[in-house]
């Protein structure tokens, strides 16, 4: 092989490692864990440190209270899955039963909606004002107050 | 008695009825024999031109260092479009702890 082509392939090489050693370094986050999530927003809101950390502090101290909502939520929807089957069976319907049920899922997402607005409202009040319309269009779908201000 | 028909009779009598091949055909050959000709020389000229610039240790400097180049400028486009994604994907999960009545779509399926 010729000087010219070793050229040719060394430079192939060069630039396919290149690329591999850049695309993989480049650091990721972890969507499932809140600290990857928090990662992320760090970065996505360009945060500083300071605010980080308070943001950081009011999600950790949310969190288990969200975490227990969640799977409050998730066992009424597992109700709400048996109960329909029952009247599927039996089509036969507990209207107390069911009139309790439709009462206690609404106190529930009552709840939630008082969580998560609380959460949203804290963090975003760390925000520069530039930080918190991004972190209100992020957080739209979740939150009634985001969505207004979005609006 | 007749002799049964010879199947050769009807292409023998196409062939007395060919015509001459024109004239042309010998000078179109050749000039198509040029154009491949033509084409090789230029592919083998164009590798010459090749090894030639990239013997020189400017030129091959410069020719590796425009692929690292590229190589960077790709991996960033294809980082770019990864980070979309994941960022997608991270709101998603964000907005899914925040608020637990998103979680699993719930919201739309019980009453």
């Amino acid at each position: 092989m010729n000087r010219g082509r070793k050229i040719l392939l060394l430079g192939l090489v060069v630039g396919l490692a290149t690329h591999f050693v850049s695309y993989t370094v480049r650091r990721t986050y972890d969507p499932s864990s809140l600290d990857g999530q928090l990662a992320w927003m760090k970065s996505e809101l360009q945060l500083s440190d300071a605010q980080f950390a308070r943001i950081r502090e009011l999600h950790e101290a949310s969190s288990p209270r969200l975490r227990a909502l969640a799977s409050r939520v998730a066992q009424m929807q597992a109700e709400f899955v048996a109960f329909e089957n029952t009247r599927r069976q039996s089509d036969r319907v507990d209207f107390i039963e069911f009139a309790h049920f439709v009462e206690t899922r609404r106190a529930i997402s009552r709840e939630c909606l008082d969580s998560t607005r609380q959460l949203v409202l804290e963090s975003a009040s760390q925000m520069t004002p530039a930080q918190r319309a991004h972190y209100l269009g992020i957080v739209a779908p979740a939150s009634p107050e985001a969505r207004a201000v979005v609006r | 008695m007749n002799p049964s028909p010879d199947p050769l009779d009807p292409l023998l009598d196409r062939w007395r009825h060919t015509e001459a091949e024109t004239p042309s055909l010998a000078p179109e050959v050749w000039r198509r024999i040029g154009v491949e000709e033509r084409k090789k020389g230029a592919l083998a000229s164009f590798w010459e031109d090749l090894d030639m610039w990239l013997s020189r240790p400017p030129f091959a400097a410069l020719f590796v260092a425009c692929c690292a180049l590229l190589g960077l400028f790709l991996a960033e486009v294809r980082v770019n479009r990864h980070e979309r994604q994941q960022s997608a994907l991270l709101a998603k999960s964000y907005l899914q702890l925040i608020d637990p009545l998103l979680k699993e779509d719930v919201v739309a399926k019980t009453p």
